[in-house]
């Protein structure tokens, strides 16, 4: 299990460093010239050189490449361009709103879409199953955005119930989380019907029906616990999405998340927090997706061997 | 009885895949219906012409935010444009990069699954490593970058979304080939000295044919819904495009004002996404072998 | 700071519904976030308007853009305005504690105008040649070359003075650490909430007469409104024309409008065919119905341009009225001028949703006319490098261009010399369309070498009149500022500019 711990911690380095090349090279492939963005409508050209001298934009391409992959094994990101401050500043303090407001979502839609998957594989072929199946997907079929503001005007000007947005209080991540869980419900209720029904041919299920066990516990015991585990794979995967952090629900909702803050530093050409944000982005989902492998690992010693 | 009786005679006699396929299908009225409503709205954005009682980009000055009425079924936008004629034209764009969207990020995916599978070794290791960086790299990002160095547009939107649809399609081809790899018939087909190119084409290519429809079908769905966010963020049609997520994001400008001009754009994507996703549903439950 | 614990300790707290509005505390949604508090290295209006809360300049302006003394009691400038000599208020002290006299003013502004600092507003100090401090309440401020609106200048945030104890203290961070003579302090600042707080030593009696300010972030449109409706904010900037309607004759809000100093136009490229035809200029001036624009984009809220500037700038002169709308003299124009039908061209704008709409609407126009118009919204980036990648005005790409400008000093200098003199072309500044015209390259550098108000109104009446006649852009329309506060807020006004003052914020009763 060590090898193959570290031999998998191993492969996640040239992905990594695959993506920092990709990156940066993304970054600056971007049209814009960066000082004249940041320097602003009315600025001359000295305020443009002086911009461009802060930045370190002066340097040729590799060599700027260099120091930010020095720096960057370092954990130093320098400053953002925009505000000033230092970019772990930055992106830490975005980094928990989202992260809450992905456990928030996460917590409210795995149950809900792992109820009505289970329900509609029980029920398969029932109007249950349809009317379930027909629900989810409902939700995950709305422009979040339109969904966001219609709830705003509904249950914030209208009713008072909830505020409109920002990251305060309880009642602060009803309509966020509400919204962004919605396609991770959908997609877990579609998995978790999926993979029930084809537990639910197997033989040792068959057979312990066929032994007498009470249908509850069939369900329960025998099904569902199998049939969840690859709904695993599919948490983490919604997990790792969903850390990206939302630029519609957190544009909406006004939070001061991870994916407001990629595009408002992609359209001011915020270099340094562009790519601090997204190298973040690729190292959670290779690091959860790692996680998943090791889950599997463990309970399937077969993966181990190849 | 007698139905029951025809039912078992068929069963066992060979029936062709299209058949068989169809003998399952047929019972799942959600998804029938959806696709018939799918089918509906393709006829109608083909025959916009003919169907819509005003241009698309025609503006009266005069009748502005005009709600609904005889005269204009879903009223009018800020220019006075029909909103109803807009929704048709627009069920033409927006039909198109979902299909276009899909079509593209799905052979190129496929391409790539499939070469990945069949040939192994380091190509595959190197491709699938170059899927987990796509992969790994959030989506909507990719997706600005794109339209903000091709500029703005519904060709390069496309191009945006099918980037999306890559990895996934490829990380399914492949699976399906490394299976189809190993039974009898390729083997055997390969011993026989079957060229490789033909080997893919011929023998593994309709095997991933399935798996491809059904996640095909519901990320049709949600292209529709990434156009719209790009439309959102103000990187989608270009104006004065009737994209169903222009429209709606347009008229978002005028919420709590004249609804109307989101609320039919709105519910014609909503339907629309719905039908796709239904409609995948039901094509998993009849072409999944395991699920039978 | 947000804490770790915040879902939990916000789970147990038995929160009321609306967050409680603390007795004189204003919160104010903004479209936008507030990037730095320093005001020499800001060029967006939030910030600024963040800053003005803190700081303060010798001269202020007032709501409809008025200059007047503020940290100054009294100037004097001698004839060909090299040499402005300024008396202090006395009795002052920064927020810190620190007294404000001339040397304050000296140390702030010799480290603002300091090349090696790289902030971002060197351009405006760039004048300056020396500062004395012939005594403790006097500046004597020396120019390189004359500079007739200097002290309009010196009213831009860019030069309002911090305390030299905070430059010293924090130096390059001071876009986190303001301090200066204004009526509030920074109180705390995560993410895109700012909040400050009464400065008790502030020197005008009986001000503040809120206890603090907090600035929210708040992107979407609709969500802005819904905020205030709500009763989450008490004042709202920008309000989009299209939704101002739902806050209307509400017995709740005031919604407020007035003439703005923003001038919307479309740059013709007159470097380029058929653009290089002042007939096809006319034409296209007279096609487009600026009435029906007003009507269709703006919601009515905003006034013609009868001149390159707009009514509310210093400097503006009027033209005798709005381009008439003439479709038919158009096309008899484009005829004239060898297109009988018209030809096919591009417009570039930014993304911005207004812009998306305005673009639309001169499509339609130009369309009716036979002018038939690609439009082209482009994110700010890409903008960027098609307009400022250019190095020779003969190598641009740019055909039509949509923009809008508002002169940040309140001075026709400043929109002049960027947008219409051979002074502006890209990449120095923005003169998009490549105009130049020696008369009015004469009158806007004529403008600049004195301080005689009445000499520099009578170069830029000149100006003025000959861009009219060369009809380098589509003169569009200049739109009202609007925003919403609820009806016991006062004081909080949005300069036509669209910079926030807050000075005089209280609730009534």
């Amino acid at each position: 299990m060590l090898t193959y711990l570290l031999k998998r911690l191993a492969s996640t380095i040239p992905v990594l460093v695959a993506v920092s090349i990709f990156v940066f090279g993304f970054v600056h492939a971007l049209p814009g010239d960066p000082a004249r963005l940041v320097a602003g409508p009315d600025a001359g050209p000295q305020d443009i050189a002086a911009v461009r001298a802060e930045m370190g934009l002066d340097l040729p391409l590799w060599e700027q490449y260099g120091l930010w992959l020095n720096n960057a094994v370092h954990l130093r990101f320098g400053k953002s361009i925009r505000t000033q401050e230092p970019v772990s500043t930055v992106v830490a303090q975005r980094f928990m709103p989202t992260l809450w407001l992905t456990l928030v979502s996460l917590a409210w839609s795995m149950t809900a879409g792992i109820a009505l998957g289970v329900l509609s594989g029980v029920r398969r072929g029932k109007w249950e199953d349809q009317a379930s199946m027909v629900a989810a997907i409902s939700g995950v079929s709305m422009p979040s955005f339109w969904l966001g503001l219609l709830l705003i005007s509904l249950f914030s000007v209208r009713l008072g119930w909830f505020p409109t947005g920002g990251y305060d209080s309880w009642r602060s991540f009803v309509m966020p989380a509400f919204v962004l869980g919605l396609g991770v419900a959908a997609v877990m209720a579609r998995f978790t019907r999926s993979a029930f029904i084809e537990v639910s041919a197997e033989d040792y299920v068959r057979t312990a029906r066929m032994k007498g066990a009470p249908e509850r516990r069939v369900i329960w015991h025998h099904t569902l616990r199998n049939a969840l585990i690859p709904v695993i794979t599919l948490t983490g995967l919604q997990f790792g999405f969903l850390l990206g952090g939302s630029i519609v629900v957190e544009t909406v909702f006004a939070w001061p998340g991870l994916g407001r803050l990629l595009v408002d530093s992609v359209s001011l050409r915020d270099y340094p927090v562009i790519q601090a944000e997204i190298m973040l982005f690729s190292t959670e989902f290779v690091l959860i997706n790692l996680v998943v492998d090791l889950l599997y690992a463990a309970v399937n010693p077969e993966i181990r061997l190849r | 009885m007698s139905a029951s009786l025809v039912d078992s005679q068929a069963s066992e006699s060979i029936r062709s895949p299209l058949a068989e396929f169809w003998r399952r299908f047929r019972h799942k009225y959600v998804a029938l219906g959806a696709g018939c409503l799918l089918l509906a709205l393709l006829v109608a954005a083909l025959a916009a012409p003919l169907i819509a009682p005003y241009g698309p980009a025609t503006p009266d000055y005069d009748a502005v935010l005009e709600g609904p009425s005889w005269v204009h079924w879903c009223g009018t936008d800020a220019f006075g444009r029909d909103v109803f004629s807009r929704i048709i034209w627009g069920g033409r764009i927006s039909l198109t990069i979902g299909f276009l969207s899909v079509a593209l990020g799905g052979a190129v995916g496929m391409l790539i699954g499939l070469i990945g599978g069949f040939v192994g070794g380091w190509i595959d290791g190197l491709l699938m490593r170059v899927m987990d960086v796509l992969l790994a790299f959030p989506g909507i990002v990719a997706a600005i970058a794109v339209v903000a160095i091709l500029g703005p547009g519904i060709d390069n939107v496309i191009y945006a979304i099918a980037v999306f649809s890559v990895p996934v399609f490829a990380r399914l081809a492949r699976g399906t080939t490394m299976v189809l790899k190993q039974t009898v018939y390729v083997q055997a087909a390969r011993s026989i000295g079957v060229r490789p190119i033909l080997l893919m084409l011929r023998h593994i290519l309709p095997g991933t044919m399935p798996s491809a429809i059904v996640y095909a079908s519901l990320r049709l769905g949600s292209s529709i819904l990434t156009a719209a966010s790009l439309s959102f963020i103000g990187l989608g049609a270009r104006p004065p495009s009737p994209e169903w997520g222009a429209m709606l994001a347009d008229g978002r400008d005028y919420l709590g004002v004249a609804d109307h001009i989101t609320l039919f754009p709105g519910i014609a994507i909503f339907i629309t996404v719905l039908a796709f996703n239904l409609l995948g549903d039901g094509l998993r439950d009849a072409l999944d072998q395991k699920l039978r | 700071m947000l804490k770790w614990t915040l879902p939990l300790a916000a789970l147990l707290a038995t929160a009321g519904l609306a967050p409680a509005q603390a007795a004189g505390n204003v919160t104010m949604a903004f479209d936008n976030n507030v990037l730095g508090l320093n005001p020499a290295n800001l060029n967006d209006n939030l910030s600024m308007s963040a800053s003005r809360t803190i700081m303060q300049g010798l001269f202020g302006f007032d709501k409809d853009m008025k200059l007047h003394p503020l940290l100054a009691e009294s100037y004097e400038a001698n004839d060909n305005a090299t040499v402005f000599t300024i008396h202090l208020r006395k009795g002052i002290t920064f927020s810190d504690g620190t007294p404000f006299n001339a040397a304050a003013v000296k140390t702030s502004f010799d480290f603002m105008r300091d090349p090696a600092n790289h902030l971002k507003r060197l351009s405006l100090y760039a004048p300056i040649d020396k500062i004395e401090t012939p005594d403790d309440s006097t500046v004597k401020i020396t120019l390189k070359q004359p500079f007739g609106p200097f002290i309009a200048n010196l009213a831009h945030i860019a030069f309002a003075v911090m305390s030299p104890k905070a430059i010293a203290e924090y130096g390059k961070d001071l876009d986190r650490h303001a301090v200066g003579t204004g009526p509030f302090m920074l109180d705390s600042w995560q993410t895109d909430t700012l909040k400050v707080v009464k400065n008790p030593h502030y020197w005008q009696p009986g001000l503040p007469k809120v206890d603090s300010l907090t600035i929210k972030s708040v992107p979407e449109d609709g969500t802005r409104i819904s905020m205030l409706q709500a009763g989450e904010a008490q004042f709202i900037f920008p309000v989009p024309p299209g939704m101002a309607q739902s806050l209307e004759h509400n017995a709740k809000f005031d919604l407020i409008h007035k003439p703005s100093i923003y001038a919307r136009y479309v740059a013709m490229n007159v470097l380029k065919k058929p653009f290089d035809d002042v007939r096809v200029r006319e034409a296209l001036n007279y096609a487009v119905n600026k009435d029906a624009l007003l009507k269709v984009v703006f919601n009515g809220y905003g006034q013609k341009l009868d001149s390159a500037l707009p009514s509310g700038l210093a400097g503006y002169s009027s033209q005798g009225g709005a381009w008439p709308y003439d479709p038919a003299k158009a096309k008899k124009l484009l005829a004239e001028a060898g297109y009988p039908n018209g030809f096919s061209t591009v417009l570039w704008g930014n993304s911005a949703s207004l812009t998306r709409k305005a673009m639309v609407f001169l499509q339609q126009q130009l369309g009716a006319v036979g002018v038939k118009v690609e439009v082209e919204p482009l994110e700010a980036g890409v903008m960027i490098s098609r307009i400022y990648g250019v190095q020779k005005p003969e190598e641009a790409q740019t055909q039509l261009y949509y923009g809008g400008w508002s002169a940040s000093t309140g001075d026709a200098d400043w929109e002049l010399r960027p947008l219409l003199s051979k002074m502006g072309f890209p990449p120095t500044l923005y003169n998009t369309g490549y105009y130049s015209n020696p008369k009015v390259d004469a009158d806007v550098q004529g403008a600049l070498e004195t301080a005689d108000a009445a000499k520099r109104a009578a170069f830029y009446k000149d100006a003025q009149a000959q861009i009219w006649k060369d009809a380098p852009w589509i003169f569009l329309v200049s739109e009202n500022i609007l925003y919403a506060r609820v009806k016991n807020l006062s004081g909080i006004d949005v300069m036509p500019d669209g910079q926030t003052l807050t000075l005089d914020a209280a609730f009534t009763k």
